[in-house]
Formats: C-alpha cells, structure tokens, sequence
C-alpha cells in the first residue's frame, strides 16, 4: 500500500551525536552502541550537506547529547545553516548558564526526559538518585532563558496507569509539549522487555485514557506519535498527510558514526552520511522503499484500519518478529 | 484552491481580518517547496490538466503539517505583510482566474492558514 507523499529530503533528521551517557536508563537502546563519534570538522561538513538536501530541522539526541564538549558549536553552526535546532536530554547538566548558552545556540525546544511525576519511581527507572530534581529545574532554567521545552516520557509498566498525573505534572511545569513514547525494543529494552512493556490489552488502556485527555487539553500538545492508536476507531477530525509510521517518510536518522538508519529504533544501515549524499539514499533505498510500501500480512490483511495505522511501528514488528510487514506486536486488534 | 488536507470550519472572525489587516507567515512554521512535484503541476499546467491536488510546498509547525498545491503555495511565498488586495494583485497575472473569485478564494485559505496558526494578521 503506498503512502502518498514523497517528500524530496526528510523534514528532520534524528542526529545521535553521541552514545555517550551520564545515565543508566532500564530502555536504553543506545549505550551498549559501541560506533565511533564523527569529529566537529566532520560533523560540520555533513550537515552542510542535509542543508543542500533541503532537511528543514535537526534534533539532538544520543546517548546525552550535552556530553559533547562541542555541542554548542554543532548546534550554532546548525542553526546559522538555517536549520531549526532541537535536542532531548536528560537534563542533567543543564543549569541556568547552560541554557542560555542553548539559547545563544540557537536551539528553539529542548525535550527533558521524564518517565514519572513521582521521584523515586523516575530516578530508579534512569539509574541516577536526583535525576528527577535536575531534569525538573532543567525545565525552569530552559524556559528561564527562553527555550521552548517539552517532556518526553517513555510509557511502560512504571507509569502507563498514571495518564492524568503525568499530564498535570507537566503542566504544572509549563512545557509546551508532552510526548508520550511508546515502548521500543531496541538495546536494553529488548532485554528487559518482558519486564517493562506493556501486554497489547494494557496498551489500548493506556491509549484511551491518553487519547481522552488530550481532547482535553488544549494549551499543551500532547504527542502519542504511534500509528496504532488508529485501531482506537476514534474519530479526531485530523487527516495525516503520512499514514501509519513516520520514519523514512518525513524523518531519518543518523547515528554517531554517520550511518543512516530509518529511525533510531530500527538497526539497518542505508548509507553513512560521510560518504553518501542523503538525497540518494532517501529516494533510492531499498530499506526506505519498503518501510514506505508495506504489505499486511496475519490479521492486518483483513483489519478495517490497515490503511490508517500500515500495521504499527515498523521497528517493533522487526525487534519482535524479524518483519516489518508483521503486525505491530502492541496491536490489541485480535 | 489550496489543497488544507486538515479541514476546518472557517470563521467569520478570521476572514474578516483577511480582508483589512496585513498578513504575514508566521516565523515559526517550517515550510519548503518541492521541487519535482513543483515541475510536475506545471507540466500539468500546460497541458491543461487539473493540478489542484498535486502538493508543491510542506507546512510543518507544532506537529501540523500542510500540503499546499501550486496556487496555495505562491500565495503563501507573498504572504509578508500585504494587504489582500496586494496579494491578489500579484497572483493574478500568473493565474488564469476571475479577480473576485481569486479574491474571496484567497481569503478563505488564508483564514484558514489564520485559524491553523500558520498566518498572522498584523495592523
């Protein structure tokens, strides 16, 4: 089934700068990565090159992206190209100084990781004692110096009954966004996945109570960012001009040592960004090319919502089932 | 008409700002054109084909994302802080188009680029 848009160049590109962490979080996908970091030079001379492609905005990530001594650079270098600058971190090294050295940068929205309104059950699942009290004034000293911020919340058996307490904490702290992050299976969270994920049943829960709230409130946009939320059936009045998963079809990403990948989540290489040009590799990738033509196979071929939801999070049927074209394992549809 | 793939009811308040204050893009939105598919609407031009569903520009803002056709996207390249007038001045000698109907057209998409948050009215 084809999507209809085919953009010339992703709108963003996900950059892992590093796979550094200061952090020992139960999911991480990234830390056990042993790839190398591209040099500042060579960083440079890459992203001259998603400018010429036409990518529109970068977001930081990693591993903590701030462990980068040269991330100011990067991120000013980036935004001076005309490219809109954002990161998710874990907050942690991020004081009121700080900020206003991102700002000075030119990142428009830091995301601050934060997987519980409560502190203990938060700095358990991150491995840090404190790490919930500093992403917390990281989110003030952010706003302080004039950054947009966001929460990013992985949902998972620590917090997915707590939908009303999550939203009331982020407003309480005045971001502009909070992301509800489905649970992937990539790295560590592939290992303890029977321990942290949710059965399909508890997912659909946890989606009804989220997709609730969120016709509620209105001054904070609340992301679920997960195609399968279509086999809710609920009607939302927004038409997506991507359906079903929007990896290869309006984001990439890049891992520190350059190589592309279609998200962060899904572990097979198109390119190097070093070497390859990124218009190339988005038009003419084989891997990009069927992420974007999936075929239903087992229950989606018959399911009413196949054309909405394309069969989930194309990187959880692959951790799970070795298929993209599998049906997304959190799918509650029987 | 511009091709809004997100419908909305249009509001008396924003199409009566159409008509008398400046308009302008808002800053925060990202948009870009694409360029083949921009080819591709004038190839079809000139063939005399319907090219109203072909997308030539990407709105991106907030999570929203817009596909704009041909028309819809060159009235939002001159959305700096014309008049309307101004604006349907400018179209219409690239537009085979009946000047008042391009004009209450026009109003309405940019009412509704208003009503997304992608446009901004200014005195």
């Amino acid at each position: 089934m084809k999507n209809e848009t085919l953009l010339k160049a992703p709108l963003t590109i996900n950059w892992a700068v590093t796979n550094r962490c200061n952090f020992k979080c139960r999911h991480c996908y990234s830390r056990t990565d042993p790839s190398e970091e591209l040099s500042g030079t060579t960083l440079f001379a890459c992203i001259e090159k998603i400018v010429k492609a036409g990518v529109l905005s970068i977001n930081f990530g990693g591993g903590e992206p701030l462990l980068r001594k040269d991330l100011i650079e990067i991120a000013a270098f980036s935004s001076g190209k005309g490219l809109r600058v954002s990161m998710n971190s874990n907050g942690y090294l991020i004081d009121l100084g700080r900020a206003k050295s991102l700002k000075a940068a030119g990142f428009s929205k830091v995301g601050i990781s934060l997987d519980s309104h409560v502190p203990d059950v938060h700095d358990g699942f991150r491995g840090i004692p404190g790490s919930h009290r500093k992403a917390v004034a990281a989110l003030a000293y952010l706003r302080d110096a004039g950054i947009k911020t966001s929460i990013s919340t992985v949902i998972c058996k620590i917090n997915h009954t707590a939908v009303q307490e999550l939203i009331a904490f982020a407003e309480q702290h005045g971001v502009q966004q909070l992301n509800f992050h489905n649970f992937k299976c990539s790295g560590l969270g592939y290992s303890n996945k029977d321990e942290l994920d949710l059965s399909p049943a508890e997912w659909k829960e946890f989606y009804l109570a989220a997709m609730k709230a969120k016709e509620r409130v209105v001054e904070m946009e609340i992301s679920l960012d997960d195609p399968i939320v279509a086999s809710l059936g609920l009607n939302t009045n927004v038409k997506t001009l991507v359906k079903g998963s929007v990896c290869g079809k309006l984001s990439l990403n890049i891992k520190s040592n350059g190589d592309i990948t279609p998200c962060g989540f899904i572990p097979i290489v198109t390119g190097n960004i070093v070497t390859d040009e990124l218009r190339e590799i988005w038009t003419n990738s084989p891997v990009l090319e069927k992420m974007r033509h999936k075929q239903p196979t087992g229950k989606c071929a018959a399911c009413s919502d196949y054309a909405e939801c394309l069969g989930g999070c194309s990187a959880r049927a692959l951790a799970l089932t070795g298929d993209i074209n599998n049906p997304d394992p959190h799918c509650w549809v029987p | 008409m511009a091709r809004l793939r997100t419908g909305a009811a249009v509001r008396a308040a924003t199409i009566k700002a159409a008509y008398t204050m400046k308009i302008v893009r808002n800053a925060e939105v990202m948009w870009r054109e694409e360029d083949e598919a921009r080819a591709q609407a004038y190839e079809g031009l000139s063939r005399g084909d319907d090219v109203s569903e072909v997308g030539t520009s990407i709105l991106f803002s907030d999570g929203v994302m817009l596909s704009l056709n041909l028309l819809g996207t060159e009235i939002w390249k001159i959305c700096d802080g014309k008049s309307i007038d101004r604006i349907v001045s400018e179209l219409l000698p690239h537009f085979d188009a009946d000047p008042d109907v391009l004009k209450k057209d026009t109003i309405r998409f940019i009412a509704e680029l208003a009503q997304k948050g992608f446009i901004r009215y200014e005195e």
